[in-house]
């Protein structure tokens, strides 16, 4: 089968859906794959490279995707790039069918057959094929250097003879794939780091990385849903949440906020009253900042200081600043979930295997995943 | 049944009140680990005090029989008492109960036969009116099926009948119809007037009934069955005490019934299963058995924080293989210490890091690092798997689903396809952890009854620093 991997388009993109080495895993399984000139770039990854590990590399966009059987992609394609895709071809991207429901629709009326891996469902077996975990791991870390950054100080607890530079605090809101992994990155730059989750059997993984979990409020009522996520709280429970969190606000240096509801915008967890309690000088690193943002304050993509001196980072799109490692992790993702629905060179997307129903969300001219349809509101397909 | 009312006499009815009131405290005693031994005594009294009212009941004529009885019953249960061990007690139950269920059944079958099938003149077939037939009817249903229930659960615990739950396609539809249709009987015994022989069908098909009941369930489970078959023995004595007019009996009946379904449920919620899960989850493609959902074949060999420190002493090659379990004990720095010591003495230690250990990417890497653990030490799953095989003991630090063997085999097994760490095939593997709770994919594991395998219980981090300690001697 072909299989192509296009130049992502998106401005600012760094990443690409293929590396060397998973052109090579591509190849073994039969399959022959094709990459667009220039797609690594942004990767660090050149031509080269990639005809080195079996690739054949493609000038024109057009000839790239004639007879394309599988395509491969890290955004969600525009809508020109979609009416490139022969009609039914696969393709394997991260599209965001919750919301894009004009891409969807688009999709199914090509009669592509898309598979969307920030549906792969949260089992055991398919966790090597979770782009959400792999992206959510390098912004977990990245949040915490950025916030480092942007601190009138430093982080770790030195004794000087220049005087004594105390540790500096950091509270963590949200305690998934990235708040643990700035967690540990807080840690491991020497702050006292503290973690908090509306889900209390989150405490003790918070505790396995020497951090403290943020005791609030006796929550007991159901926090976490079947998948692991956090459901969206009453809002006397968020009330109550609020106000007890400003007292422990008022003492961070830096606080990053991780708290995503799948399909649904952000929650807010800081108020413009809460963080005129923080003190002058912290940082609040925003990582939901792309759903509308967990602080009422964020302005997605900017960064600035609000005027008693607070300053509010809401980066877009972190895995873009380490593209060596978010295409490889990425891309393996990718090839992993491939070669796991491939069987003797052909995908059937027909199967009942339950990693690929869960993630198909377009086949045969019409949507086919049951959560979507749902959620978009699809009239009888 | 007034004719029998005028027959038993005040003392037997103080005599039985006496009992009903120390059945019901000495249940409620048993409740806690500090009265338990006063509530078996005083159970035992009114037992007795049931027993005295009972005999001086007017319908007993001749006494040889009962005589008989009370000598074989208390002699039987004295014998018990004294040589079966204490850990062959839920064996003692068993027997005890299905023999209770027995006697019910029993008496429901004489009940039948003095009044409906051969009647005379101390009774007769209009003092059987379709209440008593009902629940004679019930009586020899329950008594029936919980004798041969509790039979088939004393074979499994004591191994006589595999343990392993028997299943077939379609079993729990059979198992529904066959009480459908004995309900039914019951009914037609009641209304439709059935030829009584046909109580004895009902008895039959129950006798049957408590076999194929409790063949699907696996040797595990069974204190829950007995608990279960404890209250429909229960129910069947409440019948008895309504077929008789007996009031102790409908009171203690309704004891054992209740608290047999309570107990049954508690344990269930122990266990985090749920009792139709117990009773019928073995049916359905042998999915729970392939996974041993909460059931495994043997009992794990444990070992001494000493006997392992010796293992590893010996050993040329140790392979680390760290979860969950020693993140949240904070265990990774008396571990770092113990594989210091034993690189001194030579010995070659390496760090197993399966791709999905803990609770983040990377969770293991980031506390090794913390423990100053050499990067060189660290080696990823495709690397280390193969040498397992050459390792002299693998070191399990509180990791379960990552080198769960289910999830090579298992196809109905929530962790089946995902590549684990082939741990098993180490020469000797020890496994630390707290108990032998399921880790975070809920199942049980295959990996700790293993020959190879010796389980050392104890708090992640006390026992690796207590094995710092004895290596360092």
């Amino acid at each position: 089968m072909k299989v192509v991997v296009p130049r992502e388009l998106a401005a600012g993109e760094t990443r690409v859906a293929a590396t060397p080495r998973t052109v090579k895993r591509m190849d073994r399984a039969g399959l022959s794959v094709q990459v667009e000139s220039g797609a690594g770039v942004g990767s660090g990854i050149t031509d080269t490279e990639f005809r080195e590990s079996g690739a054949e590399i493609v000038g024109d966009r057009a000839a790239l995707f004639s007879g394309a059987e599988i395509v491969l992609s890290v955004n969600p394609p525009d809508a020109e790039t979609v009416d490139q895709i022969p009609a039914g071809a696969v393709l394997v991207a991260t599209l965001n069918p919750m919301i894009e429901k004009d891409l969807v629709l688009r999709l199914a009326n090509q009669g592509v057959s898309a598979f969307s891996l920030d549906m792969v469902p949260r089992i055991a077996r398919a966790q090597s094929m979770d782009v959400l975990s792999s992206m959510s791991t390098l912004s977990g870390y990245q949040a915490v250097l950025l916030a480092s950054m942007a601190m009138p100080g430093i982080m770790p607890y030195l004794t000087t003879a220049a005087g004594t530079l105390h540790p500096a605090k950091v509270l963590v809101l949200g305690a998934g794939v990235a708040g643990l992994q700035a967690i540990a990155t807080a840690r491991r730059l020497g702050a006292l780091v503290w973690g908090y989750d509306i889900r209390p059997v989150v405490k003790e993984q918070v505790e396995s990385l020497g951090a403290e979990f943020l005791e609030l409020i006796d929550t007991t009522t159901e926090a976490e849903d079947a998948g692991g996520y956090a459901r969206e709280q009453s809002e006397d429970q968020a009330a109550r949440q609020q106000q007890a969190m400003t007292a422990h606000l008022a003492q961070m240096d830096a606080v990053i906020t991780t708290a995503l509801i799948p399909g649904r915008p952000a929650p807010t967890l800081l108020t413009s009253e809460m963080v005129s309690a923080m003190k002058s000088g912290s940082v609040i690193v925003d990582l939901a900042a792309e759903r509308g943002g967990n602080c009422e304050l964020t302005r997605p993509g900017q960064n600035f200081t609000s005027d008693h001196g607070v300053t509010i980072l809401g980066p877009l799109d972190i895995p873009r600043s380490v593209p060596a490692h978010a295409s490889l992790m990425y891309a393996n993702n990718v090839a992993n979930f491939l070669l796991h629905v491939c069987r003797d060179g052909q995908i059937d997307v027909e199967s009942d295997d339950e990693v690929a129903v869960g993630t198909l969300v377009t086949s045969g001219g019409r949507v086919v995943h049951e959560r979507i349809i749902e959620v978009l509101e699809i009239p009888g397909n | 049944m007034h004719v029998i009312a005028e027959l038993v006499p005040m003392t037997t009815e103080w005599l039985y009140l006496a009992a009903a009131v120390l059945f019901i405290v000495g249940i409620r005693d048993l409740s806690s680990a500090e009265t338990a031994r006063r509530g078996n005594m005083l159970a035992a009294v009114g037992m007795v005090l049931a027993i005295l009212g009972t005999m001086q009941h007017g319908l007993i004529v001749k006494w040889e029989w009962i005589a008989v009885g009370m000598v074989a019953g208390g002699v039987i249960g004295l014998l018990m008492a004294v040589f079966m061990p204490m850990t062959a007690m839920p064996e003692r139950i068993a027997i005890v109960n299905g023999l209770g269920g027995a006697a019910s059944g029993l008496v429901g079958i004489c009940e039948v036969i003095r009044h409906v099938i051969s009647p005379s003149e101390g009774a007769t077939a209009a003092d059987f009116n379709a209440f008593h037939v009902g629940v004679a009817g019930l009586e020899i249903m329950l008594g029936a099926l919980t004798f041969t229930g509790s039979m088939v659960a004393f074979g499994k615990l004591r191994g006589l009948v595999s343990s392993k739950p028997l299943t077939y396609p379609g079993q729990n539809v059979v198992n529904v119809l066959w009480l459908v249709v004995m309900m039914g009987l019951i009914a037609g015994l009641v209304m439709a007037k059935l030829d009584p022989m046909f109580f004895f069908v009902l008895a039959a098909m129950a006798l049957l009934f408590g076999v194929m009941f409790v063949l699907p369930i696996g040797g595990a489970d069974m204190p829950v069955v007995i608990a279960m078959l404890n209250a429909y023995s229960g129910l069947a004595a409440a019948a008895t005490g309504f077929v008789l007019s007996n009031k102790v009996l409908i009171i203690a009946g309704a004891l054992d019934g209740s608290s047999g379904l309570l107990l049954s449920l508690l344990m269930c919620r122990a266990m985090n299963r749920s009792l139709t899960n117990v009773l019928f989850g073995a049916v359905g493609g042998g999915t729970a058995v392939a996974t041993g959902d909460g059931e495994l074949q043997g009992d794990p060999q444990t070992i001494s924080t000493v006997e392992a420190a010796e293992r590893l002493f010996d050993a040329r090659r140790v392979i680390v293989v760290p979860g969950y379990g020693m993140a949240a004990a904070g265990a990774h720095f008396a571990i770092r210490e113990m594989a210091d010591v034993l690189k001194e003495r030579g010995i070659s230690v390496k760090y197993a890091i399966h791709p999905v250990a803990g609770r983040m990417p990377g969770h293991m890497n980031v506390l090794l690092a913390d423990a100053n653990v050499p990067y060189d030490d660290l080696v990823e799953m495709d690397e280390i798997n193969p040498e397992f095989a050459e390792a002299d003991v693998a070191l399990v630090m509180g990791a379960n689903d990552i080198c769960n063997p289910a999830a090579r085999t298992a196809e109905g097994s929530p962790i089946y396809g995902m590549p684990i760490l082939d741990v098993d095939q180490a020469a000797q593997v020890i496994v630390i952890k707290r108990s032998m709770s399921p880790g975070f994919a809920g199942i049980s594991n295959e990996l700790f009854v293993a020959p190879n395998c010796a389980m050392l219980f104890g708090d992640g981090k006390q026992v690796a620093e207590q094995l710092v300690e004895t290596l360092s001697l």
